[in-house]
């Protein structure tokens, strides 16, 4: 098979592999990467961009923090001690919910999805703690990641979830709280600062004492009070 | 062939190796490179050299799947070879002959292959074309001579005959008209000439898209829950999928021989359910380029749901594997009279400890509101018996023990111990359990009269456990002193909970995957098809012939396997001449 190659045309002197291979290139390859990485692009951009929007127009996702709440030296992050990061996202009942409107109440803002074992078993603390904690204006915002309402639906009414259930369809926002996994639960004070990070299921029910008791000294109720307890801006 | 282009006193493509020390005589390095690539005995070396470490690789231990990347284990299992490769272990190990296959040279190795078959088409490409498109259509007389396939006619061809006899054979001729002299050139099957370049290049897509593959290729293993659901991609991710099942389905032979797995499968993208299709393990359900393949099954599930009875909310729901699995002894219990009263695979709910033995037991009521416990007995030495215990008889005292399938009579019982049954079983530690029940154990649950499958899935017929005894009963322990039982959609409240077993579940394990290399390989594969047959089925004839007033001399060039000499002498016949006028000088 080599000789047969081998027993071509005799080739002209200078021509062939440099000048053909920069020709071909020139004109049928790069034109073809190029082509190639616009439309990567575009199918990126396409992909990446959801198409859920508020009723007033304005994108669900990551927005910008209004320069009416934010505080003199303190940058935006999801670091303890720095502002919350602001946004929008449409609610299990039809609602939406901008982070930045509850300012003045605590906040304790949990991502999970109804696939995440860890967050199914930690789903009724944070309804139980609710209920103890509404009227010191405790808000939980449990968002949802990525599955639509019509699948967190049922274990919000199942497990009496009688707080926010924001969805974040696209993942932008969990992306803009940088989240290791799930769940993961932010504790935001009253001025909108982080005070605490949790990566994984907060503590649970003890059984070898009374259950009341056990749920005043978890994890949760501590990191609650941190909350509660700050002042108002 | 070479010899023929030899004396066509033609240039040989590419030219013949300038020679390491000519090429650094320039001092073009490139150049030299660009030599080394296209040179076919580098080529042929890196060939035998991969050729050899692949078979190195076959015949020496390598490190398994489960070890690499493991520090310990990968020490553990090196010891496990010093007793076969002594001390030559460490240093085998140290040069990776223990993992060529992922060994970073080896990698090289390949690189260096692809790029040099890749090098050598390209160098090859333009004079192989111009071969086909520009061929040589004159050659000098003493090619005539020389050829290896040549004829000479000892009297003058009819050129039109001979022009006829071509085209017939489907050459493309061209005529030549010299003083004297006519000159015929005909090709054949031009483009076959190409053939060994699709061969070539075919190596080169199947050397990319094992790159491909290794870069692009995604797997994600997946076990999930009848109704349950599970992500394909880490959180985060902009194109996050979903995969739901539905409904796992096993289909087992009467010997208990697994026939068919199957699931219905529903696939979520942004909330949104976008493809609902059936996945098995040889017909994947395929998806944006992801393919969904059905990779095990598991039949013994219990979804049980928990409620808090104050505030009315769930407070757990899942469906739990139960991997593990329990001794069930399967007794029969007659009366005097030889009555059965008993003939069921019993539950063990109850422990005792003793001494020197332990006791998993459960108690039975018979049919006369006469109570015994009847259990396992497992002595310090492993040694387990049926045991047969009467309350009230002094102090849990055994009556009667049992070896499996003994008989033995106890307070006029006649007890047979037939056998032991293994149950599906699985203890549950966060299972919640009332405070005020708080001491009862471990929660722990067993599914006894249990089949493969549920209403909604396969009906198993050969599982030992599907014994006629009603549905399948979950019995759950560790809740209360009394152990619970239910069937599917029963509740029980337990304090101040309210435990429900909502039916048995089956898993499947569903892998995604998606290599995109699949359209390479499919493109390898038909390029070396494509070459080969060109090669071989149609395969390049090039003729040359002069005819004079006093003779015709005709040359040809086309592989060995074409046998052309044959053929110039049936070209010779069909323009007219006379069988005693040939020379096969070949």
């Amino acid at each position: 098979m080599t000789d047969n190659l081998q027993v071509s045309e005799p080739l002209e002197p200078g021509s062939g592999l440099s000048v053909g291979s920069r020709g071909v290139f020139r004109r049928i390859v790069l034109p073809i990467l190029v082509i190639g990485v616009i439309a990567a692009a575009i199918s990126w951009l396409e992909s990446r961009g959801g198409d859920d929007v508020s009723p007033t127009g304005e994108r669900y996702g990551p927005v910008e923090l209004p320069a009416a709440v934010r505080t003199a030296g303190l940058d935006i992050g999801t670091e303890e001690g720095q502002l919350a990061p602001d946004f929008l996202l449409g609610s299990l009942d039809g609602g939406e919910v901008r982070l930045s409107t509850l300012r003045g109440q605590p906040v304790v803002l949990n991502f999970w999805a109804t696939w995440c074992a860890p967050c199914r078993k930690e789903l009724p603390q944070f309804v139980a703690a609710y209920d103890r904690h509404r009227n010191e204006g405790l808000v939980v915002l449990a968002v949802n990641m990525q599955e639509g309402k019509s699948i967190a639906r049922d274990k919000a009414r199942e497990f009496g979830m009688k707080f926010p259930v924001p969805i974040d369809v696209d993942g932008e926002v969990g992306d803009e709280y940088r989240l290791l996994g799930l769940p993961m639960t932010y504790f935001i004070d009253r001025a909108g600062v982080v005070r605490s990070v949790f990566s994984g299921p907060l503590q649970e029910r003890r059984t070898d004492t009374d259950v009341r008791g056990a749920i005043e000294q978890s994890d949760l109720e501590q990191r609650i009070a941190q909350i509660v307890g700050a002042g108002p801006p | 062939m070479e010899r023929g282009e030899a004396l066509s006193g033609r240039v040989q493509v590419p030219p013949a190796p300038r020679g390491w020390s000519r090429t650094f005589g320039v001092l073009n390095p490139l150049k030299a490179v660009w030599w080394l690539f296209t040179n076919v005995r580098f080529a042929l070396v890196l060939l035998v050299v991969l050729c050899s470490l692949s078979l190195l690789g076959v015949l020496l231990p390598q490190k398994p799947l489960a070890v690499r990347g493991d520090a310990m284990l990968e020490a553990g299992w090196l010891k496990m070879q010093e007793g076969k490769f002594g001390f030559l272990t460490r240093p085998l190990d140290e040069v990776q002959l223990f993992d060529i296959f992922h060994a970073r040279w080896f990698g090289i190795l390949l690189a260096l292959t692809a790029v040099s078959t890749g090098a050598y088409v390209v160098s090859r490409l333009p004079g192989a074309w111009r071969a086909v498109t520009q061929p040589r259509k004159r050659v000098p007389d003493r090619f005539f001579e020389t050829a290896p396939n040549r004829l000479e006619v000892a009297e003058a061809l009819d050129t039109e005959r001979l022009e006829e006899a071509l085209r017939r054979a489907r050459y493309r001729v061209e005529r030549f008209d010299e003083a004297g002299s006519t000159h015929l050139f005909a090709d054949r099957f031009a483009w076959g000439g190409l053939g060994t370049l699709f061969t070539h290049a075919a190596v080169i897509v199947f050397l990319l898209s094992a790159v491909v593959s290794k870069a692009d290729a995604f797997s994600s293993p997946l076990f999930l829950a009848e109704g349950s659901t599970l992500p394909i991609f880490p959180v985060r991710d902009a194109n996050q999928m979903q995969v739901e099942l539905r409904d796992a389905k096993a289909q087992f032979a009467a010997d208990g021989q697994a026939l068919d797995y199957r699931s219905e499968i529903s696939i979520y993208r942004r909330g949104e359910e976008l493809k609902r299709c059936t996945s098995t393990v040889n017909s994947p359900c395929t998806f944006a380029g992801y393919k969904f393949y059905q990779s095990a099954y598991f039949g013994f599930g219990a979804e049980v749901q928990v409620r808090d009875l104050q505030t009315g909310n769930t407070i757990y729901r899942e469906t739990l594997a139960l991997a593990g699995t329990a001794k069930a002894p399967h007794v029969v219990i007659r009366d005097g009279a030889g009555t059965v009263l008993v003939d069921q695979t019993l539950v063990l709910t109850d422990q005792l400890n003793g001494k020197d033995f332990t006791y998993r037991g459960t108690l039975v009521r018979l049919p006369s509101g006469r109570l015994v416990s009847v259990g396992l007995q497992t002595a310090d030495d492993g040694d387990e018996r049926l045991a047969v215990l009467e309350p009230g008889q002094g102090d849990g005292l055994v009556q009667l023990s049992l070896a499996e399938g003994e008989s033995g009579d106890s307070g006029g019982l006649q007890v047979s111990y037939q056998k032991a049954e293994a149950l599906p079983y699985a203890t549950v530690p966060d299972l919640p359990v009332p405070a005020t029940d708080a001491g009862a154990g471990t929660p722990a649950l067993q599914l006894s009269n249990v089949v493969y499958g549920t209403d909604k899935t396969s009906a198993g017929d050969a599982t030992p456990a599907a014994l006629p005894g009603g549905p399948t009963v979950l019995t759950l322990t560790g809740l209360a002193a009394q152990a619970v039982k239910l069937q599917p959609g029963e509740s029980v409240r337990v304090g101040g909970y309210e435990y429900s077993f909502l039916g048995q579940r089956e898993f499947a394990g569903i892998t995604v995957k998606r290599d995109r290399s699949d359209y390479l390989v499919w493109a390898g594969a038909a390029l070396i098809l494509a070459g080969l047959m060109a090669t071989f089925w149609v395969p390049r004839r090039r003729f040359w012939a002069k005819i004079t007033a006093t003779r015709t001399v005709m040359a040809g060039q086309a592989p060995a396997h074409a046998r052309y000499t044959r053929e110039l002498k049936r070209l010779a016949r069909r323009a007219g001449s006379a069988p005693e006028t040939l020379k096969d000088e070949h």
